[in-house]
């Protein structure tokens, strides 16, 4: 582990700190007569990210998380609270945070398109003060592992979207940060190209990276997160790994099971059963169908083939509650 | 009916944008200040260069009456362009050329705001010429420098349409309008006689309506009467209704290219 | 921490590729000090004295003026365009540093108009032009060229910072021809008009420059009865002390673009 900052006071060792964050923007509208009114973009935003954790920020657009990335990364000064990066403070030690860390804001902006890829990473290279000798190497390497190295030289306005979101990504890397702030990475990409990207995400957890993402996706979350934080309406409403969050939701999933040969016997064997919740049975002619609720799981599933060892089972399905639930619970509310 | 209808709204229309990026405080202040100091630019270079033949007074003279009239490219040429091609810079050509107003008052309905502009741009250039470089307009005769200086506000705005419609086959039209606004200074006859030019390049000077326009009001503010320069405006309406007609055709067959090919936004 | 030069360069260079990319922009903006030039070398023909002198130099100064009004004064909103921006105001180097390698070669850039005047002056108008020190020349245009990039600092500032600014530099490009001495000498104009003219920076170089150029123009400096050495000495070293308060101006105006990006989150006057 790189060593901590001793000025800045991060005795605790997390690699971002933040301490009721509070944004509020003044806007003037219109053009003769002006008028001035408040946006509340954050309220009290507070969260911890270890060093070496893959942390989601999620909610819907107009949440905050853009404006708390910005404060995170010295962009946008909070209207009180604080925010302790590398154990160095957001507003007094700018720049050494802006040399340590590498930021993705999404999309395809942030790229000189009249120009070559290489031109855009030695550009960034020089204004993150990366040695010439590193250079040379760190940008073959990078637009290797980014599969850019064939059009290396060809403008940047050639490339698709997916290959923009990836030089992209190579330039938020160029210095070699050791956190690496990306917001809303996978939005508007092809499938297959955001799976890719995910798995590139994954990939720079594994070389001992800190990664903060935003995302409205939660299945995204869901997949690449230690922990999640849930932000609503510039505050944070939940903060956990994505299976307690789930668990916080919804303590039931549904088994549905379909097959021949089940009678009212079977049913009220499963009523008399402790842990289940309810069933509902649609027993036709040629096809059963059961609709389980548990809180069990998919740990129900051997009691369930117990009680129905003397029918036909074709199929059984479980729903799982998702984070996508736990997130439309939270976020309705 | 219709047709007038939308004349005067697309008259509006540009007005307003015009005043979109300008208060008008901002705006009056840049009228005194544009016409003041290309006219005083010129003057002193023709001061610096002793006034060759005719002395220094006439080459002063010269170059205020000149660059008077010269003021007007501004608010018609580049203007016009600049509106003309602006819906297509915006992307909003397709929905306009898509309304079924007939595409001639449409487009000078928006001129036509630029050639009043033009004639306050003038007559606030006429008052510095008169008053700072001390050109007399004692022997002027009004009635002939008034219809030299509407006229020449119609051509050129014609002529803007021509640029405009030129320019609008191409990738930046405002290249063109800012080519074109100033290649005047050199052409027209506004700081030295069309004759100091190279003869080859001479008969160039004669496709601008400006260039009959300046020689007219040089000879009205020396007191010609307007049957005496009636021909010079005579010549001048022509080239200046040319101008429209081309114009128009141009632009007309951009929309049929257009309409053929689906390349009507920006490229 | 980024090294200052290198940044500087680093801006240099890509405005140099993106120039490559596009040079046809670079014609709206030195299009109007062409043309000026050119009538110019008109009304100068066959007036005899050094006119050849003031048109060339004169064109390369209003070049540089032109390009820098303009494409320094945009050079903040060029990255917002581009969409840059935010990117590069994230990135450990200092904003200005960034903004000098860009204004230093819009400045260059306007230099193409003293090439474009030469070759029409010395075909068209037959003038000849020969430079009596071409180191000292060469110095005093590189120094001139440093102060109207300082300027152009100020410039792109002031268009971010206030609306008003951009659309009152519309105006500014033909006075700023008039007052800096560019194709005539400042003597010619009233009186009053002088101070403003001694504080830009660039019409000490455009002195300077002259003096360098040719030995008629030793009567004609600011400096008359000097002696052309120290004239040139003196033109620098004043031209040197405006650009360093320019300088340090624009590091103000630059710290208030930065406070207001970071506290607005927009750099665009509402």
């Amino acid at each position: 582990m790189s060593e901590l900052g001793s000025q800045g006071g991060s005795a605790s060792g997390k690699a971002i700190v933040a301490e009721h964050l509070c944004k509020v923007f003044e806007i003037t509208r219109g053009m003769v007569r002006r008028r001035k009114s408040q946006v509340v973009a954050l309220k009290d935003v507070s969260f911890e990210v270890d060093y070496g954790e893959l942390f989601g920020l999620v909610g819907p657009n107009g949440a905050g998380k853009t404006t708390t990335i910005k404060i995170l990364t010295t962009m946008l000064i909070p209207t009180s609270g604080r925010a302790t990066v590398l154990g160095y403070d957001s507003q007094k030690e700018v720049t050494k945070i802006r040399e340590k860390i590498g930021i993705v804001l999404g999309g395809e902006r942030g790229l000189y398109t009249r120009v070559s890829a290489v031109d855009n990473l030695r550009y960034f290279a020089d204004l993150y003060g990366v040695p010439r000798n590193v250079q040379d190497k760190r940008i073959k390497e990078l637009l290797e592992f980014m599969g850019l190295s064939d059009k290396a030289h060809s403008r940047v306005e050639t490339y698709s979207k997916g290959m923009k979101q990836r030089l992209h990504l190579a330039r938020g890397l160029i210095n070699d940060p050791e956190i690496i702030f990306l917001d809303e990475p996978t939005v508007g990409l092809d499938p297959e190209i955001a799976i890719e990207t995910r798995s590139m995400i994954k990939g720079l957890v594994e070389k001992g990276k800190t990664i903060l993402l935003t995302t409205h996706y939660m299945f995204e979350a869901d997949v690449l997160c230690k922990r999640v934080a849930i932000i609503r309406n510039g505050d944070v409403v939940a903060l956990d790994t994505p299976s307690g969050l789930k668990k916080y939701v919804m303590e039931t999933s549904v088994v549905e099971v379909e097959g021949f040969g089940i009678s009212e016997k079977e049913v009220t064997k499963f009523r008399e059963m402790k842990d289940i919740i309810s069933i509902s049975a649609d027993l036709s002619e040629n096809k059963q169908v059961l609709k389980i609720q548990t809180p069990k799981g998919s740990e129900i599933i051997s009691e369930v083939q117990e009680v129905l060892k003397n029918s036909h089972i074709y199929d059984i399905k479980i729903k799982e509650p998702t984070l996508e639930d736990a997130y439309l619970k939270l976020v309705a509310t | 009916m219709n047709n007038l209808r939308v004349f005067v709204s697309s008259a509006l229309f540009s007005f307003r944008a015009q005043f979109n990026w300008l208060n008008p405080p901002m705006w009056v202040t840049m009228k005194f200040v544009l016409s003041f100091s290309q006219m005083a630019f010129f003057v002193f270079v023709g001061i610096f260069s002793g006034g060759g033949g005719g002395g220094i007074s006439y080459v002063v003279s010269y170059i205020a009456i000149g660059n008077a009239l010269q003021s007007l490219s501004w608010n018609t040429v580049f203007s016009v362009i600049q509106i003309t091609t602006q819906d297509k810079w915006d992307g909003t050509l397709p929905l306009v050329l898509a309304t079924p107003a007939n595409r001639l008052p449409l487009f000078v309905g928006r001129a036509m705001v630029h050639v009043l502009d033009g004639l306050v741009s003038v007559a606030i250039s006429f008052i510095f010429a008169a008053f700072v470089f001390g050109v007399d307009f004692v022997h002027a005769d009004p009635l002939a420098l008034a219809v030299t200086v509407l006229l020449t506000s119609f051509t050129m705005a014609g002529f803007g349409l021509l640029i405009g419609g030129f320019s609008f086959h191409f990738r930046n039209p405002m290249v063109f309008a800012n080519i074109f606004t100033f290649i005047l200074l050199i052409f027209c006859g506004v700081n030295f006689s069309v004759a100091a030019l190279p003869t080859l390049a001479q008969p160039i000077s004669y496709a601008f309506p400006l260039t009959y326009g300046v020689n007219a009001a040089r000879q009205a503010i020396n007191g010609t009467s307007l049957l005496n320069i009636s021909p010079i405006l005579a010549q001048e309406l022509i080239v200046g209704l040319v101008s429209i007609a081309l114009g128009y055709f141009l632009f007309e067959s951009f929309e049929r290219s257009a309409r053929k090919t689906g390349k009507m936004e920006a490229q | 921490m980024p090294n200052t030069l290198r940044v500087i360069y680093s801006a240099f260079r890509l405005a140099m590729l993106h120039w490559m990319a596009d040079p046809q922009w670079v014609i709206p903006n030195v299009i109007a000090p062409f043309v000026f030039t050119t009538v110019a070398l008109t009304l100068f023909k066959g007036s005899g004295g050094p006119f050849g002198l003031y048109a060339v130099l004169g064109g390369g100064m209003m070049g540089m003026w032109g390009n820098t009004i303009y494409s320094s004064g945009f050079a903040i909103e060029f990255e917002k365009w581009q969409g840059t921006l935010e990117e590069v105001i994230a990135a450990p180097s200092k904003l200005i540093h960034v903004i000098t390698g860009r204004s230093i070669s819009n400045a260059l850039f306007g230099l193409t108009n003293m090439v474009a005047v030469l070759i029409v002056g010395t075909f068209v108008f037959n003038i000849s032009l020969g430079i009596s020190e071409p180191i000292l020349f060469t110095i005093s245009l590189l120094l001139t060229l440093l102060s109207v990039s300082a300027l152009g600092l100020i410039f792109a500032s002031a268009f971010v910072l206030s609306r008003s600014a951009q659309t009152l530099t519309n105006g500014l490009e033909t006075p700023l021809y008039i007052i800096s001495g560019s194709m005539f000498p400042i003597a010619l104009l009233p009186f009053w008009s002088h101070p403003i003219a001694y504080i830009l920076g660039p019409t000490w170089g455009i002195d300077a420059i002259r003096l360098t150029t040719s030995q008629e123009y030793a009567s004609q400096t600011f400096w008359v009865g000097m002696g052309t050495n120290s004239a040139l000495i003196l033109d620098l070293t004043v031209m040197m002390l405006i650009t360093a308060a320019y300088v340090a101006i624009a590091n103000v105006l630059f710290k208030m673009v930065e406070t207001r990006a970071r506290t607005k989150g927009t750099l665009v006057e509402a």
